[in-house]
């Protein structure tokens, strides 16, 4: 029989070792019948109750970091502990580049967990050493690409070290992500944060030039896949934050309203990319955006041209929003009458 | 619903990435589950109720563990729950429900996620809500054992320089925590000018280029020669994108926060915030359930962070009912039974179909979507958005100038000019926050009558009783009586 694994004395109960004997543990109820308790296993209830008696005490020791890793990793979100684990770092003035390294580990075991991100923040704000960040939450993302705390995470990181060197590969790290999923919300959303929300940056002060580049980007991949929500958005987006009338994309996006002609020509577009030969056409997003071209435009010709396409939405193309097409169509009329 | 031989798939222009990959997998299972069924499913009322009754009396199995800092959200998400499927608990289980609720108060004010925890804003929601549905006033009922100075103190503890708050001492920002305490704050009668003060212009920076919110936004960018952080302006860049629990959180704050804002003060882009919304219900195929993100899948929970977000627009001067009938009469639907009373923009009909068909694990409970298990957290929230895909309550004209006249100062016998100041604000978010109102007779239940549940407040996710009875003890005022209200004749 082989030996047993040499870890035991950590497998023993804090109740059971003597370097703990002086720790009074504290039960969490002193209510005699809770209603609706959790039903703990032995492990959590005996780790939580040593937290609980050293949290009253108002103990910081190495000890500590022992106990609130063990609780942490039996429940990540256990927020009064990663609170009482930073809180006594600080206090020891312990090493961070260790507590950092296993929060490495933790962001990939419980990568969607508020606390881990949160306490990396702490610990960045501490080290101000942003640089390696950026590497381990390209790596987050390969694995959960939608991950909201980590696009959070990576936005607070640029934004508030805000050097240069941050921003240098951002386009480009958007460009792999975008490949890997041209529907992922999250990086439209990073892209929109990185060439509009962050300040302008060295080689980007011709607004003109980033406008036209941004347009572009967004019709190649609407080009690509027209019934994508967000393209489209992002399209709103950088209209709407650069004070462009809709009306100046409206050749673009006149073809996507339409079906699927039968023959199409080869010819390069850049201006207006045309709709590949396997679109689902008409696109319910285009058609809402032309009628929002002739809104924008304005008199009774263009809204009646405007309340058509509502109707096509509401009775066709999108009838789950039937309600909202109608309003919109109310609203329009009632505004132009 | 149109038979599923007519329903549109989703398109995927012949491009296939992850994202329409996983949403094939999901159309097809909830089609499945969708032909099971040949007619509307009913509510398993008593199935979801002995679900709930289950972890109240016997506990939580194991594997909420991870919910341990989370206590007092499984206490409220099942008394609400059961407020919901108009059930109240007994006298026995109620005060026990108020003694384990109090056990995680903290001496330094505020609730914690379970005894002995830190205070955390979200658990704090969690216990006054609790105590709204299971306690009352006097000794042992919780309510006035609730330490509101001490309240005070611990939010203004967490208050930062740009008008959001810390969710806990160390601990994140974002707009959760936010809605949670003003919630609270309104409740109890704590909230003042001072603790709310740039609130406003951070929950409007929240707001991303898509119409909905984000969970917070950058405040500070890193001192080059100082310690001192410097505050940006506004706008403030979003951190992440928009998203449906968020959304609802910032708009509830934002109609919470309408008494301190003058009129020329920031804005938030409503249009686009009715765009978004509308955008996140699912298509036919998705059976009208809704999502959370722009591209993500439908999930039950959605069905309250977005779909009860409707029933905030009216506090924000979004009233679909106010445009003229004559122009209405042109685009009158021509079929459909409630079609001509309902004003709603969003599709409450395929809503209810969602979480009849798809939310109901069959062994009692709710969920995101089959096959996942049924948990608290989604059982509350699809019954929420059941309620309020049901009934329409909105800020009643009527009950406002009940509430109006039947109001009384509060005399410290002060300064007289402040108090009159204060009394003044106080009567206006207390006024407020109980103008609503259930309309009858414009109740959409599908499925009939066995499948109605309980109309619950828009703001605060309380049954409109339970609401009306907390601020009246803690605002001092004996409430007039609610009659009927019938909607206006058009
Ligand atoms: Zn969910």
């Amino acid at each position: 029989m082989p030996a047993p694994e040499t870890a035991a004395p950590a497998k023993l109960k804090y109740a059971e070792r003597p370097e703990w004997a002086d720790v009074e543990p504290l039960q969490q109820y002193e209510i005699a019948n809770p209603l609706a308790p959790i039903l703990y296993s032995e492990e959590y209830k005996d780790a939580t109750d040593y937290l609980r008696g050293i949290v009253k005490a108002g103990e910081r020791s190495e000890r500590v970091l022992e106990l609130t890793e063990h609780v942490i990793r039996l429940n990540p979100a256990h927020y009064s502990a990663w609170q009482y684990r930073y809180e006594t770092l600080v206090a020891l003035s312990a090493p961070l580049d260790v507590e950092l390294k296993l929060m490495d580990e933790f962001a990939d075991k419980h990568l969607k967990t508020y606390q881990v991100w949160h306490h990396r923040r702490l610990l960045l704000l501490l080290t101000r050493k942003p640089a390696p960040e950026l590497a381990l939450i390209a790596r987050i993302l390969q694995r959960d690409e939608k991950n909201y705390h980590t696009w959070a995470h990576r936005q607070w990181l640029l934004a508030f070290f805000n050097e240069p060197s941050l921003w240098e590969g951002e386009l480009d790290f958007v460009d792999t992500m975008m490949n890997k999923d041209v529907r992922n919300n999250s990086v439209w959303h990073h892209r929109f944060f990185v060439v509009f929300q962050s300040g302008v940056r060295e080689g980007e002060e011709d607004r003109e030039r980033i406008l036209k580049r941004e347009l572009i980007y967004v019709k190649q991949n609407i080009s690509l896949a027209p019934n994508n929500a967000s393209a489209w958005n992002y399209l709103r987006g950088v209209l709407e934050h650069t004070r462009q009338p809709f009306g100046s994309l409206a050749a673009f996006v006149q073809p996507y309203t339409v079906p699927l002609p039968a023959s199409t020509t080869d010819i390069v577009d850049l201006e207006n990319p045309p709709p590949g030969r396997d679109a689902d056409l008409p696109c319910a997003a285009a058609i809402e955006f032309l009628a929002d071209v002739y809104e924008e435009r304005g008199g009774a010709d263009n809204v009646d041209k405007a309340v058509e396409l509502w109707r096509s939405l509401a009775n066709e193309h999108d009838t789950i929003r039937k309600k909202y097409w109608e309003w919109r169509i109310r609203e329009a009329l009632a505004t132009s009458s | 619903m149109a038979p599923t031989t007519t329903m549109k798939p989703i398109p995927t222009d012949g491009f296939p990435t992850p994202t329409s990959s996983a949403q094939a997998e999901t159309v097809k299972v909830l089609l499945e589950h969708f032909v099971a069924e040949s007619s509307v499913p009913n509510l398993q009322k008593n199935a979801h109720m002995q679900f709930l009754m289950r972890n109240l009396s016997q506990g939580f199995p194991q594997r909420y563990t991870s919910q341990d800092a989370s206590q007092p959200w499984l206490m409220y998400w099942t008394l609400q729950a059961f407020s919901v499927l108009q059930v109240g608990l007994d006298p026995g289980n109620k005060q026990n429900a108020i003694d384990t609720i109090m056990a995680s108060q903290h001496p330094d004010g505020g609730f914690g996620g379970g005894p002995k925890q830190a205070a955390h804003l979200l658990p704090t929601y969690a216990s006054v809500c609790a105590l709204a549905i299971a306690g009352r006033p006097g000794a042992g009922g919780g309510w006035d054992q609730i330490n509101r100075d001490q309240m005070y103190k611990f939010f203004m503890s967490l208050k930062q320089p740009d008008g959001s708050f810390l969710v806990a001492h160390h601990s994140e920002v974002d707009v959760r925590g936010i809605y949670c305490l003003l919630v609270v704050a309104t409740m109890l009668d704590i909230i003042t000018p001072e603790l709310v003060e740039g609130t406003a212009e951070f929950i409007a920076s929240c707001q991303t280029y898509e119409g909905g919110f984000s969970s917070a936004s950058q405040p500070y960018y890193a001192p080059s020669n100082s310690d001192k952080p410097t505050l940006l302006g506004s706008p403030r860049p979003a951190l992440g994108e928009a998203h449906g629990g968020y959304t609802f959180c910032a708009l509830a704050s934002w109609v919470l926060l309408q008494p301190f804002l003058p009129s020329t003060s920031t804005k938030i882009n409503k249009k686009a915030l009715v765009r978004w919304l509308v955008q996140m219900q699912g298509a036919p195929v998705e059976l009208g359930g809704f999502k959370g993100r722009t591209n993500k899948l439908v999930d039950g929970c959605y069905s309250w962070w977005v779909g009860g977000a409707f029933g905030l627009l009216e506090s924000v001067g979004i009233d679909p009912a106010a445009v003229s009938s004559s122009v209405r009469s042109d685009t009158q639907a021509e079929d459909g039974d409630w079609d001509d009373v309902d004003d709603s923009l969003l599709n409450r009909k395929a809503l209810q179909e969602y979480i009849l068909f798809a939310g109901q694990h069959p062994a009692g409970g709710l969920r995101d979507k089959p096959p996942k298990p049924a948990d608290s957290y989604h059982t509350l929230y699809c019954l929420a958005g059941l309620s309020s895909a049901q009934h329409r309550v909105f800020p009643s004209a009527a009950r406002r100038r009940d509430l109006l006249d039947s109001w009384t100062d509060t005399v410290d016998g002060g300064d007289q000019e402040a108090e009159a100041k204060e009394n003044a604000l106080r009567k206006r978010i207390f006024v407020e926050a109980l103008s609503y109102t259930q309309e009858e007779g414009t109740e959409t239940v599908v499925g009939g009558a066995v499948n109605r549940v309980n109309a619950t407040h828009p703001i605060f996710n309380l049954t409109i009783t339970h609401s009306d009875a907390m601020m009246a003890h803690f605002y001092g005022q004996v409430l007039p009586p609610r009659t009927l209200q019938r909607p206006a004749q058009t």
